[in-house]
């Protein structure tokens, strides 16, 4: 490798962002096009600097939007090489025409989303709302809950993308703000243990090789649409589990961190629990275990792969709990929330069929304080012991005014 | 494209121009290349054209304005000399005879049914300017 | 679990400081978290930055918190903000500010009855680093005050932790790290 190494502690006091960048500089990108927007702006400054440094071998182009900075990685990533950005909430609205395209094309394309609200009102700082609008977009979806997780995301997310039965782009989601620029002691790989475990790259149907010609990003209509995405859809629901899977088991022989596709805690003999996604998840567990020396057996469910949905997991996951509280922080708009409708789906065929019901918080950045979830799980509790949802099934935690409830 | 089921292409929104290896595709000439079923190359248009472009070689500036205009890449040239019509892929559309700029036109549209040596025994005289 | 929270404006250092802080803690086997509210915030506003330290891993998330430490870094938020929001019984107060105790707690009357400790950290910032950043002198004063880590120890690690920064501005910020030290009272 023709570029110089860095000398990492085995704890670096690093904020989500850094980590990222860190993860990026080890991977040893070739292209990252980007269009920075707050609060992603440092991951690709951290790359650019690393390049600038020395410390990579690669490019960095700067466009003109975010639609450009992604149709960028999908050239790059067409002629061959390794490729990843980052953005936030309105650049990633650009982006969503591009998503598409990318996932279509089998493009392994790594992009760090640091969750941020939508507008309007203008807002910059955490909430769901950009990560649920990619749902549909055929990536894979990772989601990290503290800096540690967006570091090993990183890897592990490169590492399943560019798998050849694979071949999907991938996205870390890292809440804005709350991981973003929060720092906190991240353990390293060195240099060599994080590009040893990413490998590297290996180009499939890339441009680039002028002895088999190709064309990429084909028209078809009704004639064959429908069969590439079938295929996508069929890799997706069949191909993709078992390698993120394997490189989980990977990545825990290489550094001693565990992850899983659900990540259970104090589920076991759990009455009731939340399911909710990024930092809520380790706040809900740190109140989880106090609640439980109040005596109420409360667990917590994580969801570490958004997409593919773990349907079969969640529902196992979710065995024998009375009462369950889907956290959406994202405004569904008319809907139940992406959470409460997917859990539905998960739940609804399986024989013990748990209290459901949904709560929306945390939009713009709102804290979800320890408060808010003590209150929860001893509402949560109460539906157990009345053996009914007391309340309507959809509720608005943290917000001003009359209390909000609907369904 | 054969009629295959989804499971058995190849991934992505992608096309191979040719099966396999290919060497020094700039030295060879587009009839001698082995192209793919996926290479629109190997469809021809022929059955579209209503009308056909008939060659006077003896007006011919060699000025490459038809084989720059053509929409199908059909006008066939060597060494920058026009030599002739890649009937398989031009669909008649006359754009090359709209922007022939001899006088007269060394390319006319034709019935498709016309026959060649007729036609080029009775091509137009120069017009005068008047 | 120890909880800070700072008081201070847009561009005076108060997320460096905590990061700053947090690295030196988290080089001890500790576990830290280190923060701070954003918004579209120009330099000069005021905002808040936060530090967390277990022994454990930090899973909190949530922003609000009772800290134990409040530290001021900038003398007139005592006026323009409320420092003592979410104060615990016990909390302890390091203020930036050039009047004796007894004159700021007259000044601020919110303030009566708190553990409060003073030390002028614009001014020692500006004489020994030539700018009013008065982040690492705070950290000295909080040193003092807490009996954290040994002084030397403590400059030992800033030294490591500014080692970007010119020699110059370096051993200037220890100097105003040791006057802190000695000068809170």
């Amino acid at each position: 490798m023709a570029f110089d190494k860095m000398e990492l502690k085995d704890i670096e006091v690093w904020d989500g962002n850094f980590a990222a960048a860190q993860a990026l500089r080890q991977c040893q990108i070739d292209v990252v096009a980007a269009y920075p927007i707050t609060p992603s702006t440092p991951i690709v400054e951290g790359y650019s600097k690393f390049l600038a440094d020395g410390y990579v071998e690669g490019e960095f182009v700067m466009v003109e939007s975010e639609h450009a900075a992604m149709s960028g990685c999908i050239g790059a990533s067409a002629a061959g090489g390794r490729v990843a950005t980052a953005t936030s909430s309105q650049g990633f609205a650009l982006m969503v025409e591009t998503l598409y395209q990318a996932s279509g094309m089998r493009l392994p394309i790594i992009l760090n989303v640091v969750n941020r609200a939508l507008a309007a009102p203008l807002n910059v700082n955490g909430d769901h709302s950009d990560m649920y609008l990619g749902r549909d977009s055929g990536w894979i979806q990772f989601d990290a809950y503290c800096p540690q997780d967006a570091y090993d995301l990183n890897f592990i997310a490169f590492k399943v993308a560019e798998d050849h039965d694979v071949r999907l782009p991938a996205m870390i989601h890292q809440d804005g703000f709350m991981t973003s620029h929060t720092a906190q002691g991240v353990h390293t790989l060195t240099d060599d243990q994080g590009y040893g475990f990413i490998g590297d790259f290996k180009p499939m149907n890339d441009m680039l090789d002028f002895e088999h010609p190709v064309t990429h990003g084909v028209q078809t209509e009704e004639d064959w649409h429908f069969e590439h995405k079938a295929r996508q859809h069929n890799d997706l629901m069949t191909k993709v589990f078992p390698k993120i899977q394997a490189a989980f088991d990977d990545f825990e022989k290489l550094s001693g961190r565990k992850y899983n596709l659900v990540e259970s805690y104090d589920m076991d003999d759990a009455d009731v629990c939340v399911v909710c996604l990024g930092t809520s998840v380790e706040t809900a567990r740190e109140v989880a275990t106090e609640m439980r020396e109040k005596g109420i057996k409360a667990g917590v469910v994580g969801i570490r792969v958004i997409r593919p949905f773990p349907f079969m997991e969640i529902a196992e996951a979710l065995k024998g709990v009375k009462a369950i509280a889907a956290l959406d922080r994202s405004s569904p708009n008319g809907a139940p929330g992406m959470l409460f409708n997917e859990l539905a789906g998960a739940l609804y065929n399986t024989a013990d069929r748990a209290m459901l019901s949904g709560y929306v918080y945390g939009l713009g950045g709102r804290d979800l304080t320890k408060k808010h979830l003590v209150d929860l799980y001893t509402e949560l509790q109460a539906n157990v012991d009345a053996g009914k949802v007391t309340t309507q099934l959809q509720q608005f935690i943290g917000v001003r005014g009359p209390k909000l409830s609907f369904l | 494209m054969a009629n295959t089921g989804w499971d058995e292409f190849e991934i992505g929104a992608m096309l191979r121009t040719f099966d396999g290896k290919i060497d020094d595709i700039a030295g060879t000439l587009q009839e001698d290349r082995a192209y793919s079923p996926n290479s629109s190359f190997v469809a021809s248009v022929a059955d579209w054209r209503i009308e056909k472009p008939i060659f006077a070689k003896d007006f011919c500036i060699d000025c490459q304005f038809c084989w720059i205009y053509c929409p199908d890449m059909s006008i066939i040239a060597r060494d920058k000399k026009m030599i002739g019509i890649d009937m398989d892929h031009c669909k008649g559309c006359g754009i090359c005879v709209e922007v022939c700029p001899t006088n007269p036109k060394s390319l006319l549209m034709f019935d498709e049914h016309s026959d060649e040596e007729t036609e080029l025994a009775q091509w137009p005289a120069k017009e005068e300017k008047k | 679990m120890l909880e800070i929270r700072w008081h201070s404006r847009a561009g005076q250092g108060a997320v460096t400081g905590a990061k700053g802080l947090a690295d030196v803690i988290s080089t001890t086997g500790k576990h830290v978290q280190a923060f701070a509210f954003y918004g579209s915030a120009k330099r000069g506003a005021a905002m808040t930055a936060y530090n967390r330290v277990d022994d454990k891993t930090i899973m909190n998330h949530e922003k609000y918190m009772e800290p134990d430490f409040v530290f001021v870094i900038d003398p007139a938020l005592v006026y323009t903000t409320d420092v003592t929001i979410n104060a615990k019984e016990n909390t302890k107060y390091i203020i930036t500010t050039h009047l004796t105790k007894e004159e700021l707690v007259e000044s601020q009357p919110k303030l009566e009855g708190k553990e409060i400790y003073t030390v002028d950290c614009i001014k020692i910032a500006q004489e020994t680093i030539g700018r009013p950043i008065p982040n690492t002198p705070m950290l000295g004063a909080f040193m003092k005050i807490s009996g954290m880590y040994d002084i030397e120890f403590f400059k030992d690690s800033m030294v490591r932790i500014l080692d970007k920064l010119p020699q110059k501005i370096i051993d200037a910020n220890m100097i105003a790290i040791q006057r802190a030290y000695d000068e809170v009272k």
